[in-house]
């Protein structure tokens, strides 16, 4: 039943595309009627600031983390292990 | 004192690890639930009160202080208890089961700990039958991430033990209860620093992501669980309000978050998210209000079931395909459905999804910021969150079930074993019950704090914030394709670091000994001792000797004289000596009689 859910909705990612982007328009668009009751800070106030939030952060997580990988903290898989086998005390 | 009934949940799970070597087959099976239902039902059943106190003339030592947060507590570490068996009851290897019945019998113990000393007997229990379960995947990685986890939970359980004994010193008790953030001291940082380690607030964090990456897959579910939220109760007892926790909360959930993009295993992209939501917690324990440390406590409950539903899932297909990391997995959709559900619901949890029990707890930590007007963090929480919706809910998914048409490797023949699915079933179940009915949960909490999850506003920012970043990563999906490199984190200084010191061992020190102080040895000390020797010598030839020969030659020539001089061999020399000789002693006899 799963599989065949999977499958179809593979088949017709148009569809399933569509439906996500309305669901996404309807989100902010629908956050103009609610009411705020306990509103915090200026973010609260502006319909659709946690969805802009959301989606600047995810791009500001991914883009910052890559960049930090890519210049400082990437390094080959075997990094920790090649100099012990380069010695011959690969072994335990 | 309290006079209900009390046996030590502990108690059941040391009790089986004797028995359960001995049962075979279907007893074995039966044993292996029985024995976790019976110490959850003890649990519910225990009145609050102080039970097992021994005293002695110095010391009270308390191992059960029944309360509602260490009831609260137990009964999520029973529960998993039960779930995280289940899930590898399909081992042959009884070793699993012992260790991990022991670490959840000793965490158990940390958390009726009513003074340190008992708390830090179990904490090393803690660490000792955690560290089997790493030991226990019997391979070389393994072997390694093990003797680094075991030096470095020694090194933080040292620093708890100088803690507790500065502390006995300066105030004679070890009451395991609030230390005083007016009055903190060395006594108080240092049995701070052992509970950050074992909570991996980072830069105290790299042996977490480390011996889960490495431990047996049935062993990184139980781990998940008990070693960072048995910290985090201990921070709960000890700092609750302690500011320094809220800075260092914020930075570990976003930390956690940035690493989990950079790495490509699973298991290990797990454990980073373990620091991103124990940051949360730690975050509830700094603002110290009854909401907030409501709210780390209902997210410690939460985070343990939902964690472990996702260790399970991403174990099963490590269980059946051999493989954990992202670059190597893919296209699993069609081979592995349910524990592809199952998986989701623990990303779904994990994300704070409204109807997921992650919604109902991490929202009441954040709402504790908001309330204390603690906006950054409340900003900086609310980030991490959306970071792990990011990873756990989609990029953990997504990398192993779709992303590729087809396994780059042979298809798997069939999904988990059934207990796997079953325990991931039930835990499943237990996440979305929580998420749908919060009113279970928040009747456990220890504190009297009124909150509402499911408010319109706050159902609709969830909502907003989780489909705008899914919006996000469906759009950047390019730049996150999983690649096959690590991440470089703190435990480089102690991997590269104690490589380096071997090295400088070998090669430096090595080097300074055969080169420089082997060259001052002989260009400037050897002369130097050949130059006191040959005085020395000199002295010993000339003047010791000339002293001993000369006074020797000396004494011959006198005693030959004289033996010439006495012993002449004349008789009549020899009676005038005797006779006058006689004549002197009657002499000197006469005048003294006189």
């Amino acid at each position: 039943m799963i599989v065949k859910f999977i499958d179809w909705a593979r088949k017709n990612m148009f569809f399933v595309k569509a439906i996500s982007y309305a669901t996404l328009v309807l989100l902010v668009v629908a956050d103009l009627f609610v009411p705020r009751e306990h509103p915090h800070f200026i973010g609260d106030f502006i319909p659709g600031f946690w969805a802009v939030f959301g989606f600047v952060a995810c791009a500001l997580i991914i883009v910052v983390s890559k960049w930090l990988g890519k210049k400082f903290l990437f390094r080959p898989e075997d990094y920790y292990e090649d100099e012990e086998i380069k010695e011959g005390r690969g072994h335990v | 004192m309290s006079s209900g009934f009390f046996v030590h949940p502990s108690l059941f799970f040391f009790a089986g690890m004797i028995i359960l070597p001995f049962l075979r087959d279907l007893h074995r099976k039966v044993f292996m639930v029985a024995l976790p239902v019976a110490a959850l039902v003890t649990v519910i059943n225990i009145d609050p009160g102080i039970y097992g106190t021994i005293k002695t003339s110095s010391l009270d030592l308390i191992a059960g202080r029944a309360d509602k947060m260490s009831l609260m507590f137990a009964h999520v570490f029973t529960l998993m208890a039960l779930l995280g068996t289940i899930y590898g009851m399909h081992l042959r290897d009884n070793w699993q089961i012992l260790a991990a019945w022991g670490y959840v019998g000793s965490a158990l113990g940390c958390i009726f700990a009513g003074d340190y000393l008992t708390l830090f007997l179990f904490w090393e229990g803690l660490m000792v039958t955690s560290v089997c379960l790493v030991f226990l995947r019997r391979e070389k990685e393994a072997l390694r991430a093990g003797y680094r986890y075991f030096l470095v939970h020694t090194a933080g359980g040292l620093a708890l033990l100088a803690g507790i004994f500065l502390l006995y010193h300066n105030t004679g008790s070890i009451a395991f209860g609030p230390l005083p953030a007016s009055s903190a001291s060395w006594p108080a940082y240092l049995i701070m620093a052992g509970f950050l380690l074992n909570a991996a607030v980072p830069p105290l964090h790299a042996w977490l992501p480390d011996a889960y990456g490495s431990a047996t897959v049935v062993g990184s579910v139980f781990m998940c669980a008990y070693t960072t939220k048995t910290a985090v109760y201990a921070l709960a007892r000890a700092f609750p309000g302690f500011e320094i926790l809220i800075v260092l909360g914020v930075i570990m959930s976003l930390y956690g978050v940035v690493y989990a993009v950079l790495e490509n295993d699973a298991r290990r992209l797990l454990s980073y998210h373990i620091i991103s939501q124990v940051g949360y917690m730690v975050t509830g324990v700094g603002i110290g209000t009854a909401m907030s440390l409501n709210g780390t406590c209902a997210h410690a409950y939460a985070h343990i079931l939902y964690k472990a539903l996702l260790f399970m899932g991403v174990g099963a297909v490590l269980e059946v395909t051999g493989r954990s990391k992202f670059s190597e997995l893919g296209g699993l959709w069609r081979y592995m459905p349910y524990t592809f559900i199952f998986t989701l619901v623990g990303g779904l949890s994990i994300s704070a999804f409204p109807g997921f029990s992650g919604f109902v707890s991490k929202s009441m930590v954040v709402a504790g910021a908001w309330q204390s007007h603690l906006i950054w963090a409340a900003i900086g929480l609310t980030l991490a969150s959306a970071g792990t919706f990011l990873h756990t809910g989609l990029k953990v998914p997504y990398f192993i079930w779709f992303w590729k048409e087809r396994p780059p490797f042979d298809p798997p023949k069939k999904e988990a074993p059934v207990n796997m699915q079953i325990a991931m079933g039930l835990t499943a179940f237990f996440c979305i019950f929580i998420g749908l009915r919060p009113q279970a949960l928040y009747s456990m909490l220890p504190f009297n704090a009124e909150y509402h999850p499911y408010t319109l506003y706050h159902v609709m920012e969830s909502w907003q914030i989780l489909l705008f970043t899914m919006l996000g990563f469906f759009l950047l999906i390019k730049k996150l394709s999983p690649e096959p490199l690590i991440g470089l984190d703190i435990d480089w200084f102690y991997r590269k670091g104690g490589g380096l010191f071997l090295k400088f061992c070998r090669g430096g020190l090595a080097r300074l000994e055969n080169g420089l102080i082997m060259n001052i040895h002989q260009t400037l000390f050897l002369p130097l001792l050949k130059i006191i020797s040959s005085f020395s010598a000199w002295n010993d030839q000339k003047v010791v000797d000339g002293i001993v020969d000369g006074s020797a030659v000396s004494t011959m020539a006198l005693s030959n004289k004289l033996s010439t001089a006495m012993q002449s061999g004349v008789l009549y020399r020899y009676l005038a000596a005797m006779l006058s000789a006689v004549a002197v002693i009657v002499g000197i006899t006469i005048w003294m009689v006189k």
